[in-house]
């Protein structure tokens, strides 16, 4: 046998470091949970229509009206126009009653508008329409649907174009291992580069921190790999081509920035799913970092369980964005105050681009691309950013860098509108000598609208941003939307947090041996069950408090009840 | 020092060894009944061999049939494949030539075929001739080795050959300031027999 001589070699191989991926408190498909729900293929059946074929891995529970609207929303409305490959995604709601994911820790250092909502599922679509004889219906359609409650819409688009079109030449095997590559996958934890291997590449991605510096990107760190495979760098996990879904209504972008920021009723009409769901999800990312807190549905169909209540006339039109493709719509919506019709791509600057439309011109879904409202806009038109692009776009400039120059814009432009109001809630803020181990934590003071805006002449939005126009109505406006209720409780949940924090840190550090010598049972049992409440708080959030200072509070717990008479000890102990 | 990542790829029939050898080699560890594996696994390794680290992206495959149409995925890109079989089992010796032809068929000239024998510690129940496999090894321009998972033997060698036998790197994407050229010309006045015993005809 020509077998190596283990001398020589030996001393070049370098000690064997742990390098496994798979650890043994490590369940199966607790990793894959980590990204991803389940992956679904959906079917065209003769008699049933759009149905379910496979749900993966087979575990995974999802409800009749969960699979209804996956199953309709897997298929472009109208099939005709999609041959070959079609991508896009869709948003459903949970079914009610579901047991809600717990907010896991993971999560927690995720800048707010990548948290998953709870309640919310979103799914990314890869449709397949070929002709295909052998079937009685002349056509081959199917998709497969990845699921997940993260909008990591870059990556989870990329990731579905990879495993489907192998699922479609090699079936449910190639599924299965797609998952079980998945099932491998790191902790998508914020701030951390992560390799993510999926059949025989590796993808790498950063997954953003809410301590990262927004106006300064952080560059990926990228190994020297001067061989192949080079792993597939993402530029982004969830950014996408705001440019492209924007090109034939670049004009009225700024305004577009108001309406989302102001969470007025929107509606995307175009030819395809994938172009609404572009368009939508570019939309929500136009007030960046800043959270769209209503409810959006980058695809949505007739067959939705939600079209009643959203397209209901009886009431105003609700605070969402949805983005359609069925004709009937222009009709069922004709009602809303603000539709935005996308249509091709152009390859010059039109006349008339910087026109709105009007509403009443909206009849059909063949109307002209354009921005369909009455609405004017608060802040005066910023011409510069305009000109900008538009230059770029007779010099052919990339995609890219034009997508560089809009979001830096629209980032900048909305960080002039958060700082302000960031200023104020800093200012609501209980001092830290109010904090005290023997009181309640102190609480945040309420948010004053008024208040609020008689501090914008002097630290308004005018310190960062060069645009004219009513900041104060724009606020208004905003303090009556969802996204600013959101923000606020967003804010003020992280504030009672830190105070809590701060509060349990006084508690550690008091001498509260020396401080119940001379009190009455009753607060010394008040004092007892604060500790408890303040331990069972710690736990139940998962907070950043060190392992140190709950053994503190324990122990300071352990010695206060040994203070109190027995027959007392027992009742607390029961 | 240089580091080189090598995609590699484990191919073979089921339950020939291909998970006991990479976890031999990641972990040096051995479990006595693995489950198959789903797909592919994907682990990484890294082994300095002479000045140079080499960053190994190791994907081991599943070798039940209803999972061998996914393999072009996995062997596509790599720079080295080893083909594993049961040298107790005659059968998955066999398929080995399935795998190289299909190899030969689909990858580019200068990837790095390793054919190994496993199981070499059961040699009382041997059904295939370490010399049989050998010969065949070199005249396909393969390395062959032995190698036991059970008792760690020549799992590590495997992959220092695999290293060795991989062509000089393309000198373009050489890091600059890294001593990669000094490497190059060491590795060319080295004799090109590998420890393997045969010679990569190319």
């Amino acid at each position: 046998m020509a077998a190596v001589e283990g001398d020589g070699l030996e001393r070049r191989v370098s000690v064997p470091h742990e390098e496994t991926p798979t650890s043994p408190t490590v369940l199966p498909w607790d990793r894959f949970s980590n990204w991803i729900h389940c992956a679904c293929v959906v079917t065209f059946d003769l008699e049933l229509g759009q149905a379910m074929e496979l749900i993966y891995p087979g575990h995974v529970k999802l409800t009749d009206v969960e699979k209804t609207n996956i199953c309709y929303l897997s298929f472009p409305d109208s099939n005709s126009g999609c041959m070959g490959d079609t991508q896009f995604h869709f948003r459903i709601r949970q079914s009610p009653g579901r047991r809600h994911f717990p907010k896991s820790a993971i999560q927690k250092d995720y800048p707010h508008q990548l948290q998953a909502d709870n309640g919310y599922l979103y799914g990314f679509v890869y449709f397949r329409q070929t002709k295909d004889k052998s079937i009685k219906r002349g056509y081959f359609q199917k998709s497969v649907v990845l699921v997940s409650r993260l909008p990591f819409i870059a990556l989870f688009n990329q990731l579905v174009s990879i495993i489907a079109p192998e699922y479609f030449d090699n079936g449910e095997p190639s599924l299965e291992a797609a998952c079980h590559d998945i099932d491998q996958w790191q902790c998508p934890l914020g701030g951390d580069t992560v390799s993510l291997p999926i059949f025989g590449t590796v993808l790498q991605v950063r997954i953003p921190s809410r301590s990262d510096k927004l106006l300064d990107r952080v560059p990926i760190k990228t190994t020297p790999s001067p061989v192949l495979p080079a792993p597939s760098i993402l530029p982004s996990l969830y950014e996408i081509d705001i440019f492209s879904s924007f090109q034939t209504i670049l004009p009225h972008i700024q305004m577009l920035w108001e309406l989302v920021l102001t969470g007025e009723p929107l509606v995307v009409m175009a030819a395809s799913p994938s172009v609404t769901s572009a368009a939508v999800q570019a939309l929500i990312s136009l007030i960046g970092p800043q959270k769209y807190c209503s409810d959006y549905r980058p695809y949505f169909t007739i067959h939705d369980s939600e079209f009643k209540e959203y397209t209901t006339k009886t009431q105003a039109p609700p605070s969402v964005i949805l983005g359609v493709t069925n004709p009937f719509f222009a009709k069922t919506l004709q009602h809303w105050p603000h539709i935005i019709r996308i249509g091709e791509m152009m390859t010059q600057v039109p006349k008339g681009f910087n026109k709105l439309k009007k509403v009443s011109s909206m009849k059909t879904l063949d109307a002209k691309p354009g921005v369909y409202t009455r609405y004017k806009q608060f802040l005066a038109k910023d011409k510069g950013i305009l000109k900008r692009i538009i230059k770029g776009m007779q010099a052919k400039r990339p995609v890219e860098a034009q997508n560089a120059i809009l979001r830096r814009y629209f980032l900048e432009l909305t960080q002039s509108f958060m700082i302000p109001l960031e200023r104020y809630m800093g200012s609501l803020m209980p001092l830290q000598r109010n904090i005290s181990p023997h009181k309640c934590p102190p609480s945040l003071r309420p948010f004053d609208t008024d208040e609020f805006l008689s501090t914008l002449e002097r630290s308004g939005p005018q310190l960062t941003s060069g645009i004219k126009g009513d900041w104060e109505g724009l606020y208004r406006r905003f303090f009556r939307s969802p996204n600013f209720e959101g923000w606020y409780q967003h804010r003020q949940s992280e504030v009672n947090q830190k105070l809590q924090v701060l509060h349990l840190e006084a508690l550690c550090n008091a001498d509260l041996a020396d401080w119940i010598q001379d009190k009455e049972e009753v607060e010394v049992v008040d004092l007892i069950l604060r500790i408890r409440e303040k331990l069972a708080f710690a736990v139940n959030n998962d907070i950043a408090i060190n392992e140190e200072s709950v053994h503190k509070l324990k122990k300071h717990l352990d010695v206060i009840v040994t203070s109190l008479p027995d027959d007392l000890q027992s009742v607390l102990k029961s | 020092m240089a580091v080189r990542e090598v995609k590699v790829c484990l191919l073979g029939e089921s339950g020939v060894g291909k998970s006991s050898i990479v976890l031999r080699f990641v972990s040096d560890s051995f479990k006595g009944a693995l489950e198959s594996t789903i797909g592919a696994s994907f682990m990484t390794k890294r082994l300095e061999v002479g000045d140079v680290s080499y960053q190994f992206q190791i994907w081991d495959t599943a070798g039940q049939e209803k999972y061998r149409s996914l393999a072009p995925m996995y062997y596509r890109g790599a720079s080295a494949a080893i083909i594993v079989y049961d040298i107790t089992r005659e059968a998955t010796y066999r398929t080995v030539k399935d795998w190289v032809r299909e190899l030969k068929r689909n990858c580019t000239a200068d990837m790095v075929i390793a054919i190994a024998g496993n199981k070499s510690d059961l040699n009382d129940l041997r059904e295939v001739r370490a010399r049989d496999a050998e010969e065949y090894a070199q005249s396909i321009g393969a390395l062959f080795i032995e190698t036991s998972a059970l008792s760690a033997v020549n799992v590590p060698h495997l992959f220092t050959a695999i290293a060795e036998g991989l062509p000089p790197e393309d000198p373009v994407s050489f890091r600059p300031g890294s001593t990669v050229q000094l490497r190059r010309q060491d590795e060319s006045a080295q004799p090109k027999s590998s420890c393997c015993g045969s010679k990569k005809s190319r």
